[in-house]
């Protein structure tokens, strides 16, 4: 168990790490890749279709009703901006920790993060209403001489998300430009030439703009990293800042952190998964990246079953019936059933990965991570409606039932996720190219020192 | 023909190792203005050109305590000056709750100063360059390793040059060379 | 004190270990005095001084485990420096029987006419009373000790006669070791901490108490090895290099640190329900908002500025300073939690402070220095030991 096992599997070379990334979006694309293209974006369709609609109509559409007056929006929104939390932490808090296994799986976590972060994005913003008066959320001036008011954790969210968004974005294209590059040498057709020769930014690889370049990312990643534990804090905050049972408790923002890893995790695994297999880049993301990134989704896990475990036990001693009364209702009350659903997801199913055998088996381990997926969406769905429809009011409560439009919305916002990674697969490099040369054997300037020297001395092109 | 003018020499070394010690070399001749290609980034290269630590750490550091103190002044300025509202007994100036906005625009500020000011120390995005004359060059993205000289070095000699490149083991070294066209483009 | 280089051993007649434990119970002895006179501020500076030596233990016993976890090769060198600060408390639970007569003095919860006529203290007394409590800590104590001596055992195995098998079963106990130890740390800090004011409660309260916790068992580590190193013991073992991670690791967990107690503070301060926004008010009123000042700024800000640009944290004797500083604002968290309690009108220092810090600390570091003079200073078999020692930040 001692893993020594290297970071890239097979005798690549440096050039034939190019040719292996950069030809996936060279040659002709697959046929699932027009296939699922074409299922993916007629889903984004009906996403874009239904917010027609709903700007037609207004928010009666969906579900929502008194008291839950935060449906499946607000759910969603959660589960996607959760999501968007692994790839920056793959980028940025494993880059500080010096975890090198992170190369493999970093550009593509990092474009799973800005589409999901998109996606969730547009919940937020369709569930205000009048989304014709969606600048109030700004800090501009307006008709009213009014400002937005800071001190609400609805505000805070804009600002969270939208600089999450703008700095995953920053993170994203810094990383790429050295592999922009590539591509700007290896174009054979003009456009290509002038399209990726302007992104690239006239890149040249010099030391000098290494150096910089170095810091830059170093410092991307020292900003994003207290950046992606603020932002999922946040979110909590909109639930947590409330007097709301089942809601307003201090573990929030560690317990919504943890989660978003949890569950972002599991999305880049379902991926990567599929990628690996469609594109034959298992020597590349090779099985010590999928234990890897088993055993964070445990850990997270155990964290999230910790904080679950924690709430039950604090209402209980609190001694506080709203707060117990919250709890017991989320176990056993009308909405058990998600409950139950969410404690065997996201507790249970993943302590199978305390097994090495089904940490390294990609079925179980596929199977595993869908399960997560489910898990965390029910998660969100227990926190916003088991709290609502039993407020403080017994004769208001009520029993929440999703429209037509909040299940074609969640899964068309599944479609607007993968039209956009499919198109990034299609067309970007999905691996970083320099980072991953630069973390094989050959890249260290001391490996040539000694015997090396003559025998793998040159690459051979 | 045109006449062609010699902007810069290149050199291509066989592997990382080989351009690391030709970086010690070249800083030891006294070599300023060149520079070592590498696909990605190499252990060891900023001491063996003698290159000094990156600024933009500082400067990352001042823009986002700016950024920070201008979320809070915005904050302030417009619940607690501009258009002061009582919201749930909050005071008017909660500076806790204006944490998260505050450290929102000291996370903007910093990061694009970081990327920003890269791009300003790197002098990028810069389309011509002399090493784009080169076919050669093509493979520094992808598995080559060069170092350039540019004719704006004050030991450059084309011949001289030249020689000490090959010496230091240099391989295919090439004149890099404009010509009078391109000049006259950029000249207008 | 001699050290030999090629064993990694130092020769000593244990003097030193001898010296600090006198002074110790010297200091023990002294604090003695403090009981008869005022048995309420005994205890509350007991409890204070006693939870900071455990929780440096707890922080050492989590070190272990996550480097197992983890694998990292840095850390290697200061593993031996490491398990010693966690072998050294399962022993705090010696200390926990005079506590035992305290509880009168410290916890409202255990007077029964107090439960009597508050229905709070009833709903939680299946949970707050003094025999399940009792068991309680000695749950917590049995799973550390097991813990601690396992990985202890282990390690010491390791130097006897290496192999891969060792460290595959000190991962493998880690693993679920640090689930156990989640769970024991949580509920430690409840009980020992939070029931202090039995009708307050947070559910972060077991983060924040082990945040400040490992950050405490960091700084002592940084103390112990520059100590060493002024000594000529470990010099180019402990190299610069360790410093610097140790840095940054002290620098991620000042701003946990600082995270878990904004996320506590801040959400019981936003929605404002007097019964829990009522210990805050206690640790604001009178001279307790300096201290609350302080700690802000000097467990996290102070720390914090000075830990982000590279130059103190390769600075061997800046990074000692600002060890020492941290301890202290530990140290001062754990006073800010319990003391106010006591004193709800404003900050007290008492002489037993010093004196049962001194005393507990005399003996607790006594027993790291046996643990750590016991054999060699490393784990000499570690097969990874040299590329440790080789460790590079660049």
């Amino acid at each position: 168990m001692l893993d020594n096992t290297p970071l890239v599997l097979g005798n690549e070379t440096f050039s034939s790490i190019t040719d292996h990334i950069s030809s996936i979006t060279e040659r002709k694309a697959p046929k699932q890749w027009y296939l699922l293209l074409a299922l993916a974006s007629s889903l984004a369709l009906v996403l874009f279709g239904m917010i027609g609609y709903l700007f037609w109509e207004g928010t009666g559409i969906w579900g929502i009703q008194n008291p839950v007056g935060w449906g499946w929006a607000i759910v969603n929104f959660v589960f996607w901006v959760g999501i968007g939390h692994a790839g920056t932490l793959i980028s940025a808090i494993l880059f500080l920790l010096r975890q090198k296994w992170r190369t493999s799986i970093n550009r593509f976590a990092e474009a799973m993060t800005l589409f999901a972060v998109l996606a969730a994005g547009i919940f937020p913003a369709i569930h205000v209403g009048r989304v014709w008066v969606v600048y109030y959320m700004f800090p501009l001036p307006n008709q009213m001489q009014m400002w937005p008011n800071f001190r609400s954790p609805l505000l805070w969210d804009v600002f969270a998300v939208g600089t999450y968004f703008t700095v995953s974005l920053l993170f994203w294209f810094t990383g790429l430009v050295p592999d922009l590059a590539t591509y700007r040498d290896r174009a054979k057709t003009k456009i290509k030439k002038m399209v990726f020769g302007i992104l690239s930014l006239g890149w040249r690889g010099g030391n000098r703009q290494w150096k910089h370049y170095e810091m830059t990312y170093l410092l991307l990643a020292g900003l994003s990293t207290p950046l992606v534990l603020s932002v999922h804090s946040v979110v909590s905050t909109d639930f947590a800042t409330s007097v709301i049972p089942g809601w307003h408790t201090t573990i929030f923002p560690p317990y919504f952190v943890a989660g978003a890893i949890f569950s972002g995790f599991a999305m880049v695994m379902t991926l990567a998964i599929i990628a690996r297999k469609i594109y034959g880049l298992e020597h590349l993301i090779t099985m010590k990246h999928l234990d890897n990134m088993n055993k964070i989704i445990l850990l997270t896990g155990m964290i999230v079953g910790f904080s679950y475990g924690m709430e039950f036990f604090i209402a209980w001693y609190s001694g506080n019936p709203y707060e117990q009364f919250a709890f017991v209702n989320r176990a056993f009350g009308p909405y058990a059933w998600a409950y139950w659903i969410m404690v065997s997801c996201n507790v249970l199913i993943p302590q199978l990965f305390w097994s090495r055998k089904i940490r390294r088996s990609i079925p179980a381990m596929f199977i595993i991570s869908i399960f997560v997926n489910i898990g965390m969406w029910f998660e969100r769905f227990v926190i916003v409606v088991t709290s609502l429809s039993r407020d403080f009011l017994p004769s208001a409560w009520d029993y929440f039932t999703p429209t037509i439009y909040d299940i074609g919305m969640f899964i068309g916002s599944f479609g607007l996720f993968f039209t956009l990674f499919l198109l990034f697969v299609r067309f970007l490099p999905m691996i970083s190219m320099s980072e991953v040369k630069g973390v094989l054997p050959q890249a260290d300037p001391h490996y040539y020192d000694h015997e090396h020297d003559t025998r793998k001395g040159g690459q051979h092109v | 023909m045109s006449k062609q003018k010699v902007v810069g020499l290149l050199a291509e070394f066989p592997h990382p190792g080989a351009l690391l010690k030709a970086a010690e070399k070249m800083r030891e001749a006294g070599f300023q203005d060149y520079d070592c290609h590498s696909p990605f980034p190499i252990h060891g290269m900023d001491q063996a050109m003698g290159e000094k630590r990156s600024p933009l750490g500082w400067m990352v550091g001042i823009l986002a305590f700016i950024g920070f103190t201008a979320g809070m002044t915005l904050e302030w300025w417009t619940s607690a000056v501009d258009y002061p509202l009582v919201i749930s007994g909050k005071p008017f100036f909660s500076y806790p709750a204006y944490g998260p906005v505050a450290f929102a625009f000291m996370v903007i500020f910093g990061a694009f100063t970081a990327v920003l000011g890269m791009s300003v120390l790197n002098k990028l995005p810069r389309f011509h360059h002399p090493v784009f004359y080169s076919d050669r060059f093509a493979k520094a993205s992808d598995d080559g390793f060069f170092v350039s000289v540019e004719n704006t070095d004050p030991q450059f000699d084309t011949e001289k040059t030249r020689v000490f490149l090959e010496e230091i083991g240099g391989q295919h070294v090439e004149l890099l060379l404009e010509t009078d066209e391109e000049q006259a483009l950029e000249n207008e | 004190m001699k050290f030999d280089s090629q064993t990694y051993r130092v020769e000593t007649d244990n003097q030193l270990g001898f010296k600090i434990l006198i002074a110790g119970i010297a200091a023990l002895l002294l604090s003695a005095i403090g009981y008869f006179t005022h048995s309420k501020q005994f205890f509350f500076s007991y409890l204070v001084a006693y939870t900071f030596w455990v929780s440096i233990g707890l922080g050492g016993l989590f070190f272990v485990m996550l480097s197992h976890l983890t694998g990292t090769v840095w850390g290697i060198v200061l593993r031996r420096i490491i398990e010693s600060i966690m072998m050294a408390l399962p022993v705090m639970a010696i200390f926990f029987i005079p506590l035992i007569f305290g509880f009168h003095d410290l916890y409202h919860w255990s007077h029964a006419e107090a439960v009597a006529e508050d229905p709070l203290l009833q709903s939680k007394a299946p949970y707050l009373n003094v025999p399940f409590f009792i068991i309680r800590t000695g749950i917590y104590f049995g799973i550390w000790y097991l813990l601690a001596r396992k990985l202890y055992a282990l390690s010491l195995q390791q130097d006897e006669q290496p192999t891969n098998e060792q460290i595959v079963k000190m991962r493998r106990v880690s693993g679920p070791g640090m689930v156990l130890f989640a769970v024991t740390t949580a509920f430690a800090s409840f009980d020992w901490i939070m029931s202090l004011d039995a009708h307050w409660y947070s559910t972060i309260f077991g983060v924040y108490f082990f945040a400040g916790s490992f950050l405490g068992a960091l700084s002592f580590l940084v103390i112990v090895s520059a100590w060493l190193h002024n000594k000529d013991i470990l010099t180019g073992t402990i190299t610069i290099e360790h410093y610097h991670d140790l840095g940054r690791l002290i620098f991620a967990f000042v701003i946990f640190w600082g995270y878990m107690a904004f996320s506590q503070f801040f959400l019981i301060w936003y929605a404002n329900i007097p019964e829990e926004t009522i210990w805050y008010q206690h640790r604001w009123t009178g001279s307790w908002n300096i201290i609350s000042l302080f700690l802000v700024i000097g467990n996290f800000l102070i720390p914090f500025v000075l830990l982000m640009p590279r130059a103190i944290k390769r600075n061997r004797n800046k990074m000692f300073v600002l060890a020492i500083w941290i301890l202290v604002t530990h140290w001062v968290d754990l006073f800010w939690l319990i003391t106010p309690n006591l004193h709800h009108h404003g900050a007290h220092f008492s002489w037993m402070d010093l004196t049962l810090f001194v005393g507990m600390g005399g003996i607790f570091v006594s027993l790291f220095w046996k643990y750590l003079t016991k054999g060699a200073l490393v784990p000499v078999k570690d097969p990874k030991l040299q590329e440790s020692i080789q460790f590079s930040n660049a």
